[in-house]
């Protein structure tokens, strides 16, 4: 039946991973929204040719899951980067090619295009009379950028960049099948040990529920101060 | 890339690709009925059922779905025990299902409450002043005006539901992800990168074709929405 003890036990050993499953889930988040940056600008300015590429990716990304994308960049970037090092004369070695690397990749490119959609949604935000005002006050294009619609769409973004943070730290539970450690593979690592999978499931999804009861509270108390300033 | 081995294993994925159809089918079909059922729940605001609701909602949205499946697999059959009902027979295919219906359930809720609130007020009000009884009220005027609000919401749950079907190989169901891992552990490390193309052109297909489907079922609600039936 289910043991207090071992609970207890697995959810301190699983709350060893917390902080490093944060952080590489941060790094993700920062690389995707980087990405997604481009991805919107391309689209929105319809660059030649490379606005068809994004479409097609875009639908790629979307067509298929996550954990497919992660097992295609674990066979293809170590050989991927051996080819492109052996043009470059790099020393390299795909055996000793750590996967938290492809999680990394995989990762930001398939939050590229949902933070895409954010980025766009929040510059459509600002309203025009904003871009009328800036340009009437004779801000270059730049100007009008850094100071006017940038900080705007930023309020408007915030809080659907922090929903896909937690959708990222959810996700990278998959990151186990690949060889990472986060909180879900923590348990499994500590459920092999004694054979005892409920309790370490259980542990792990408690983390994950605190995890994100905390985030959702702050985030709450943000917007709760944004409508106080609006 | 070898692309005679790529056409050579296609069938393979689509011989196994009923049972990721069959799971997503009913998956999708008790969840959106599950789904129902909590939103009623919640919107009614019920004494003690409707915290429960809060509860399970958060917990759906905040775990893994991974997570979620090792958590009914191992701990469903436990808990049923406790009541002297035995499912150690169930098939792994029925718990992925279980799981599913679980997770779309709390997730379609959450698309379908705010798509009932959207429904202004004086809707109901009107249905109410006409002498609508409260199911003729929210088959004639409610579900009509709530259907093209949610559906955006409930295609984006039905591809979040297929994509979701890929990792219910690691309880050992032979889906199209489960022919996967079998043939790539059969083929010695080689060749995996084919086999996982492969994959993705299947997913991409099904997911492509549900998309289109609920495009099309968009364009029929259409005329539902506010402005627009008055227009026609």
């Amino acid at each position: 039946m289910f043991e207090f003890n071992i609970f207890a036990q697995d959810f301190l050993n699983i709350s060893t991973v917390i902080p490093s499953t944060l952080a590489l889930a941060l790094l993700i988040l920062l690389i995707s929204i980087a990405l997604g940056g481009v991805l919107a600008f391309i689209e929105q300015k319809r660059v030649f040719v490379l606005w068809k590429v994004s479409q097609l990716f875009r639908s790629f990304l979307r067509g298929t899951p996550l954990l497919v994308q992660l097992y295609l960049a674990f066979y293809c970037l170590p050989v991927v980067l051996q080819k492109a090092a052996l043009l470059a004369y790099l020393p390299f070695n795909q055996n000793d090619f750590n996967p938290v690397y492809t999680v990394i990749v995989a990762y930001s490119v398939h939050f590229a295009v949902f933070q895409s959609e954010i980025i766009r949604g929040s510059f459509l935000s600002v309203g025009y009379g904003q871009i009328e005002a800036a340009q009437a006050s004779g801000f270059s294009f730049f100007q009008t950028m850094r100071r006017i619609i940038i900080p705007q769409a930023i309020i408007e973004a915030l809080p659907n960049f922090f929903n896909s943070y937690l959708s990222v730290i959810k996700s990278l539970s998959l990151a186990f099948l690949v060889g990472v450690v986060d909180i879900l593979a923590k348990a499994k690592l500590e459920s092999a040990l004694n054979f005892r999978y409920l309790e370490s499931y259980a542990a792990a999804a408690t983390a994950y529920w605190l995890l994100c009861s905390i985030m959702t509270y702050i985030l709450g108390i943000y917007e709760k101060l944004i409508r106080k300033r609006a | 890339m070898d692309i005679a081995y790529f056409f050579k294993i296609l069938p393979h994925f689509i011989s196994a690709l009923p049972i990721t159809l069959i799971v997503i089918f009913f998956s999708q079909l008790f969840g959106l009925l599950l789904s129902i059922a909590v939103t009623y729940i919640q919107i009614k605001s019920i004494k003690v059922l409707t915290p429960l609701a809060h509860l399970y909602i958060s917990f759906v949205r905040s775990t893994p779905i991974l997570l979620q499946l090792l958590l009914i697999y191992y701990g469903l059959p436990v808990l049923l025990s406790l009541f002297g009902i035995n499912i150690n027979f169930w098939s792994k295919t029925a718990f992925s299902i279980v799981t599913l219906v679980l997770h779309n359930g709390g997730f379609l809720s959450e698309v379908l409450r705010p798509a009932y609130l959207a429904v202004e007020q004086g809707q109901h009000e009107a249905a109410d002043s006409l002498g609508f009884t409260s199911f003729q009220k929210l088959r004639r005027i409610i579900i009509p005006q709530l259907l093209p609000i949610a559906l955006p919401g409930l295609g984006n749950g039905l591809i979040y539901l297929i994509h979701d079907t890929s990792i219910l190989f690691v309880i050992g169901v032979v889906d199209v992800m489960g022919v996967a891992s079998n043939l790539v552990s059969s083929s010695y490390g080689t060749d995996q990168i084919e086999v996982y193309l492969a994959v993705a052109f299947v997913y991409w297909a099904v997911t492509y074709l549900s998309d289109k489907g609920v495009k099309r079922l968009e364009k029929i609600t259409e005329r539902y929405h506010l402005e627009n039936g008055l227009k026609s």
